[in-house]
C-alpha cells in the first residue's frame, strides 16, 4: 500500500475511534444517560463515632455528644432570605453571617460546591434552627460528634480532642482532612488510631438545583464508616474523683498503681479543670485561653510533667542498693549525733531521733547521717579516687528503677526526671576534681535529682513487689480485642535487687507508719508501708511527699502523693495517702478517720499562700 | 493569467478555506457559550470577555490570511530557516522574560494580549523541516539526514519542556508523520507502537501478566515462522487457555515459568537446527520487551511525580483516582458530553456549561460544550469536518508539484491531527489529559493566529500549482 493511503487510513481510524467513544457516551451508555440531569458529584464523608472510654469497673467516662456543622452552597442561597431571623436562630451577628459567606472564590472554594458556613453548633441551638431549615435553601446540616464527660474528673488522663493542624494532615497520609478532630493529650492522644475508627465516603450525583439523583457509579466507590474501638481504662473513677476532692485547693500530684499489674488506678494533677470545658463547642477557645493563662497552670499535668526532688523517700533506694552491693549490712549501726560531718567544716544537720542501730530504724526515723554514710560507701566502693565508677554503678541501678527515663509508652509528652552520672559532674566541675563529699546530698534525695510523681509511685510499686515493676499503663483493654496493644503491659521488669534485701527496708517502712514519721497515714486493719519526704524548697514552705503500698503482703495499691508547699511529708501527703488507701481497699472511710478527712478536705494551701 | 504575487481568489482551495472558516466561527460561538455562564451580560461582541477577544482575533487572523496571499510563495521556502530561527529566539526569550501562568513560563504579555511563542514555533518547525526534507540532497535513508531532521523537531520541543509545558512539546512528535511520508521506514513506527502498548498494558495489568503475554506472543511468532507440527500448536493452545484462566486466579509466577519453559524448548530446538538468525534477533527482543515492561512500572511508581501519576491513573486506572480530585475535570467533562444525548440541549442551554461545572471549558475542554449543547449530531459534525480537512490537506500535498509544498502539507496535517485526536480524546478519557488546544476552536489568540497563518501558507503554496 502506498504511504499516503496508509496515512489517510490512520486518520480515518482515529476519527472513527473518537466517534465511537462519543456515540458510546451520548447514545449507548445507559448509566451515563440515566443521569442526564446530573450536574455534580458530591463527596459526602461519613464520619465514624469515636470510641468510648470506660473505667476499670465499667463506668462510662467519655461519650459522644451530637454537634452540627452547617454547610452551604453559595449559588443556591435565596437572595430574598430573611437574614435577620436566620442570624437570630443561630445566635450569630450579621457581620459573622457576611464574613462566613465571603470566601476566596476559585481554588478551594466554588460557588457551586458546599462549604462549611458555621461549625460546632450545639444541640440546643440546632434543635431551634432545624425546624426552620427548609426556609433557607442552600443550607444543609452535617452531624459530627464532640466529646462529653460523664464524670467530673480525670481531665488530664482522658485528655481532649481538637482540630487537626496542617502538619498533622500532611503527615497522616490522607487519614485526616481539614476540620477533623484528633486526640491531643491523654488517652485520646495515646489511642487515637483505635478511637478514631475509619471514615466512610459516599459519592452522590446531584442535579442543577441540588436534588440527589443517585449514587455515583452505582455506589461501587462508597464505603461505610467504621466506628472507633471502645477503651477500658485502668482508672478507678471513684478513687480518682475522691483523690481530686482531697487535693482541692492544694497544688501537687497523686499517682496510684496496682503493683502486680502496673495498672494506674488514679492520676491526679491539682489544680485540675472540668473536662467538659474543653469539649468541642464554640466557647472552647475562651475556656482554653483562661485555663492556659491561670497562674496555677491547671492544664499542666503534674503527675508526668512536674519533676520534683524526691527527698527522703529516696533513702529506700539508697538502702536497697547499698545492701545489694554489699557495702553495708542490715544490722550496721551508724552514729548520728544530730549531725553528719561530711567534710571538715561541712556539717549536715539531722533531726533528733533515737540511735539508728540498724537500717530499719534509720528509715523509720529518716536518719540523714545513716544514708549519707551508705551513699558515700557506695560511691567510694572502688576507692575515693574512682568515684566515677562508683557513681555510674549507682546510676545503673537507678536506671533499672525507671528513674531518669520515660516510664509509660502512652504519654509521649512525659518528662524523664533527672539522675546525674559521672559525665554530668565531670562537665559541671570541668577541671577541678569532685568526690563523694561533693555530691553527698544525693544520698538523701536532694541535690540534682528529680522525679515525676509517676516514677515515685512506681518506686512504691517496686518496693511492694520486692524487686520488679510492670510498665505503668492506663489501658486495661481495647474492647473486643483479646490482646493488649503493648506486650510490655504484662512483662515484669526486674530492678536487679535480691528480694531478700527488701525485708529490712519494708520493716522500716512499716514502722514509719506505725510509729515513725507517717502515723497520720494509718488505716485501721490494714498494714501500710510508707516513707515520708520533706523536700526543702528555697521559694517557700517545704514540699510534702509520701510513698506507700498496702497491704504489706500482696499489696493491692502503691501510691505517691506530692503536695507543694505543704510542709513535712507526714503532715499533708501521708494522711491523703492513708485516706486513699482506705477508700480503695475498704470502699469507705472509717468513723475514727472522718475528722481527719474533713480536715484534709478543708485544708486550703492555695489561698493561704496567696494571702501570706 | 496569474502572476506570482497577486492572488486570484478563484484558485484558492475553497473546501479547505471553508472548513477553516467554519471551524473558527464555531469556535467563537462555543467560547461564547462556555463563557456566558459566568456573566449573564456577555454578548460575544464586547472585547472585555473571552468570546469578544476571540472574535477580534478571528478578524485579525483573516487579515493576516489575506496579507499572506500577497507574499510570493517562494518566500516560505527561502526564509524557512530564518523564520525557524526567529521562533526559536522567541522560545528562548520567553524563559527569562515571559509571564508565569499555572506554573509554566509560556507567555509574553503584549498590550493586554498574551502571546504564546510555542504556538508559533510549530509553524517555524514545520517550514524548516519541509525545507530540509524537500532539499534534493536530503535522503531519509541516510542516517545523518535522519538525525538532522529529528534535531529540527527536538530543538523547539526541548525549549518548550524547559517552560515547562510537556503537553505542547508532545505535539512535536506529530512531525514523525511527515518523516514517514518522506521515506522513514515503517518498522520504527511498529516498534514504537509495541512499546506504547507494552507501557499501557504494564500500567493497567500487573507486570507478571504482561510477562506472560510477551512470552506467549514470542512463542506464537516462532511457531508461525517455523510451521511446526500440529502437536506443538495443541500444546500451545492448551497453555494459552490455561493462561487466560490462570491469570484471573493469580497464578502469575507459575504461568511465567510454564511459558518460559515452552519458549526455551523452542529456542533449544532452533539452536540444534542452527537457526541462529532467529536466536540472535529473537532473544534480545524478548529480553528488551520484558525489561521495558518492568521498567515502565518501576518508572511510573518511583520516578514520576504524584501529579503526573494522577494524570495517567485517571486515564488507565480510574478506580485509583479521587472523583472529586484528579478525576474531577474528566468526569465532569464526560458527564457534560453524555448529557447532550443525540440532539444536544441547544445553543446556550447547556446546564453544566452554564453552571461552570467543567473546569477550563472554554480552552482545553471546549469539546464538552459542543457535546452538551449540540449533542451527537454536533460532535459528529466537528469530527467529520476535521477528518475531511485532514484528508484534504494530504490531497493538497500529493497534488503539489513542489516537494516543499508536499512536505509542508504533511507537517501541518500531522500537527492538526495530533491536536485533534488528543484534545477530543482527552475530554472523553480516551487519552490522558494533556493541555493542548483544539485547533481553531479552543479559546486562545496565539493558537488561532498561528493555525491561521499555517493554513494561509498552505493555501498560498497550493495556488502555486497554477504558477507554471
Amino acid at each position: 500500500m502506498e504511504k499516503p493511503v496508509i496515512i489517510r487510513i490512520v486518520f480515518i481510524i482515529a476519527a472513527l475511534v473518537l466517534l465511537l467513544k462519543v456515540a458510546q457516551l451520548q447514545l449507548f451508555d445507559k448509566t451515563m444517560r440515566s443521569r442526564a440531569q446530573a450536574t455534580a458529584i458530591e463527596k459526602q464523608v461519613q464520619y465514624p463515632s469515636r470510641g468510648l472510654i470506660y473505667d476499670r469497673n465499667g463506668t462510662l467516662l467519655v461519650y459522644n455528644d451530637a454537634i452540627y456543622d452547617l454547610l452551604v452552597v453559595y449559588n443556591k442561597i435565596d437572595p430574598q432570605m430573611d437574614t435577620t431571623r436566620f442570624c437570630q436562630l443561630l445566635d450569630i451577628t450579621r457581620e459573622q453571617f457576611v464574613d462566613n459567606l465571603k470566601k476566596p472564590w476559585g481554588g478551594q472554594f466554588s460557588k457551586n460546591v458546599p462549604f462549611v458556613f458555621l461549625s460546632k453548633i450545639q444541640p440546643q441551638t440546632w434543635a431551634r434552627f432545624s425546624e426552620h431549615l427548609f426556609d433557607f435553601p442552600g443550607f444543609t446540616p452535617r452531624l459530627r460528634s464532640a466529646r462529653g464527660y460523664a464524670q467530673n474528673g480525670a481531665a488530664h488522663v482522658l485528655g481532649y480532642i481538637s482540630e487537626v493542624n496542617k502538619d498533622q494532615i500532611s503527615a497522616s497520609d490522607g487519614v485526616y482532612e481539614s476540620g477533623d478532630y484528633i486526640g491531643t493529650s491523654g488517652l485520646e492522644r495515646a489511642y487515637e488510631p483505635y478511637l478514631r475508627g475509619a471514615k466512610g465516603v459516599k459519592y452522590i450525583l446531584k442535579d442543577n438545583i441540588g436534588r440527589e439523583v443517585g449514587p455515583f457509579e452505582g455506589g461501587v466507590r462508597d464505603s461505610a464508616a467504621i466506628s472507633g474501638s471502645d477503651l477500658i481504662s485502668t482508672l478507678d473513677i471513684n478513687l480518682q474523683v475522691y483523690a481530686e476532692q482531697l487535693m482541692a485547693n492544694k497544688v501537687g500530684a497523686i499517682t496510684a498503681i496496682e503493683p502486680n499489674t502496673g495498672e494506674i488506678l488514679a492520676m491526679v494533677s491539682s489544680p485540675s479543670y472540668d473536662p467538659n470545658l474543653l469539649t468541642i463547642n464554640q466557647n472552647r477557645g475562651a475556656y482554653y485561653a483562661a485555663l492556659a493563662q491561670d497562674s496555677l497552670k491547671p492544664l499542666f499535668d503534674r503527675t508526668v510533667l512536674a519533676q520534683y526532688p524526691p527527698g527522703s523517700i529516696f533513702k529506700t533506694v539508697v538502702g536497697l542498693i547499698a545492701l545489694q552491693e554489699g557495702v553495708t549490712t542490715p544490722y550496721r549501726s551508724i552514729r548520728c549525733g544530730g549531725g553528719f560531718v561530711n567534710a571538715p567544716g561541712d556539717i549536715r544537720k539531722c533531726h533528733g531521733h533515737p540511735a539508728p542501730t540498724n537500717i530499719s530504724i534509720a528509715l523509720q526515723y529518716s536518719c540523714n547521717a545513716y544514708f549519707f554514710t551508705l551513699f558515700k560507701d557506695l560511691v567510694n566502693k572502688y576507692g575515693f579516687r574512682d568515684v566515677e565508677n562508683g557513681l555510674d554503678n549507682f546510676y545503673t541501678y537507678l536506671s533499672n528503677f525507671g528513674f531518669g527515663q520515660k516510664l509509660t509508652s502512652e504519654i509521649d509528652y512525659e518528662a524523664t526526671g533527672f539522675i546525674p552520672n559521672s559525665a554530668y559532674y565531670d562537665n559541671v566541675y570541668k577541671n577541678s576534681p569532685w568526690y563523694a563529699t561533693t555530691i553527698v546530698s544525693l544520698g538523701i534525695g536532694q541535690g540534682e535529682l528529680s522525679m515525676t510523681t509517676l516514677q515515685m509511685a512506681n518506686l512504691a510499686s517496686i518496693l511492694g513487689n520486692r524487686g520488679f515493676y510492670i510498665q505503668p499503663h492506663l489501658l486495661k483493654q481495647i474492647r473486643n480485642q483479646a490482646t493488649l496493644p503493648n506486650p510490655d503491659f504484662d512483662r515484669k521488669k526486674l530492678v536487679r535487687i535480691d528480694p531478700i534485701h527488701f525485708g529490712p527496708i519494708i520493716d522500716g517502712m512499716a514502722a514509719v507508719v506505725t510509729s515513725g514519721t507517717a502515723r497520720m497515714a494509718q488505716v485501721p486493719g490494714v498494714e501500710i508501708c510508707g516513707k515520708t519526704g520533706t523536700v526543702q524548697n528555697p521559694h517557700g514552705e517545704d514540699h510534702s511527699v509520701f510513698i506507700a503500698f498496702a497491704p504489706r503482703e500482696n499489696p493491692k495499691i502503691a501510691i505517691a502523693v506530692y503536695v507543694e508547699n505543704a510542709g513535712g511529708g507526714g503532715r499533708t501527703a501521708a494522711p491523703v495517702a492513708g485516706l486513699l488507701v482506705e477508700r480503695y481497699l475498704n470502699d469507705t472511710i472509717s468513723v475514727q478517720k472522718k475528722p481527719l478527712e474533713t480536715q484534709i478536705l478543708n485544708t486550703d494551701l492555695i489561698h493561704k499562700n496567696a494571702r501570706s | 493569467m496569474t502572476t506570482r504575487g497577486t492572488a486570484p481568489v478563484k484558485h484558492i482551495d475553497w473546501l479547505t478555506f471553508f472548513l477553516y472558516l467554519s471551524l473558527s466561527v464555531i469556535g467563537w460561538l462555543m467560547i461564547n457559550a462556555a463563557e456566558s455562564s459566568s456573566d449573564p451580560n456577555t454578548t460575544g461582541f464586547s472585547f472585555n470577555d473571552g468570546a469578544g477577544k476571540q472574535l477580534l482575533l478571528l478578524v485579525v487572523s483573516l487579515v493576516v490570511f489575506w496579507i499572506f496571499f500577497f507574499i510570493d510563495f517562494k518566500f516560505w521556502n527561502t526564509f524557512a530557516y530564518i523564520i525557524f530561527a526567529l521562533t526559536l529566539t522567541l522560545l528562548v526569550l520567553v524563559l527569562p522574560f515571559g509571564d508565569k501562568i499555572k506554573g509554566a513560563t509560556s507567555w509574553f504579555n503584549l498590550f493586554g494580549f498574551s502571546l504564546q511563542p510555542s504556538e508559533f514555533a510549530k509553524m517555524g518547525t514545520c517550514l524548516a523541516l519541509a525545507s530540509y526534507l524537500s532539499y534534493h540532497k536530503t535522503k531519509l535513508r541516510n542516517r545523518k539526514h535522519i538525525f538532522v531532521s529529528i534535531g529540527i523537531i527536538l530543538l523547539p520541543a526541548v525549549l518548550i519542556i524547559l517552560q515547562p509545558d510537556p503537553g505542547s512539546a508532545l505535539v512535536y512528535l506529530s512531525f514523525f508523520l511527515v518523516l514517514y511520508r518522506e521515506g522513514l521506514t515503517h518498522w520504527i513506527y511498529v516498534i514504537a507502537g509495541i512499546f506504547i502498548t507494552l507501557f499501557i498494558l504494564s500500567l493497567i495489568y500487573t507486570v507478571g501478566s504482561v510477562f506472560v503475554l510477551i512470552l506467549a506472543v514470542s512463542s506464537a511468532i516462532y511457531l508461525l515462522q517455523e510451521k511446526r507440527h500440529w502437536a506443538w500448536w495443541i500444546t500451545y493452545a492448551a497453555l494459552a487457555i490455561t493462561s487466560v484462566i490462570g491469570l484471573g486466579l493469580g497464578w502469575q509466577q507459575e504461568l511465567i515459568g510454564a511459558h518460559a519453559i515452552f519458549l526455551m524448548t523452542l529456542l533449544i530446538l532452533a539452536f540444534r537446527k542452527a537457526r541462529f538468525r532467529i536466536l540472535i534477533l529473537g532473544i534480545p527482543s524478548i529480553l528488551i520487551c520484558l525489561g521495558f515492561s518492568y521498567m515502565s512500572r518501576f518508572m511510573f511508581d518511583r520516578v514520576l511525580e504524584p501529579h503526573q501519576q494522577d494524570r495517567i491513573n485517571v486515564w488507565l486506572r480510574p478506580e485509583l483516582s479521587d472523583p472529586r480530585g484528579s478525576m474531577y475535570n474528566l468526569s465532569q467533562s464526560k458527564l457534560a458530553i453524555s448529557s447532550g444525548g443525540f440532539q444536544g440541549k441547544g445553543y446556550l442551554k447547556g446546564t453544566l456549561t452554564k453552571l461552570n461545572y467543567v473546569p477550563e471549558q472554554s480552552t482545553d475542554f471546549i469539546f464538552s460544550t459542543i457535546g452538551e449543547e449540540q449533542g451527537f449530531l454536533g460532535s459528529f459534525g466537528i469530527i467529520a469536518m476535521f477528518l475531511i480537512l485532514l484528508v484534504r490537506i494530504t490531497m493538497i500535498g500529493e497534488r503539489a508539484k513542489s516537494s516543499f509544498t508536499r512536505t509542508y502539507a504533511y507537517g501541518l496535517a500531522g500537527i492538526l491531527f495530533i491536536h485533534f485526536f488528543i484534545n477530543i480524546g482527552m475530554t472523553m478519557g480516551l487519552v490522558p489529559v494533556i493541555g493542548i488546544p483544539l485547533p481553531f476552536i479552543s479559546k486562545g489568540g496565539s493558537s488561532l493566529l498561528a493555525f491561521s497563518m499555517m493554513m494561509a501558507i498552505l493555501l498560498k503554496l497550493d495556488m502555486a500549482r497554477y504558477a507554471y
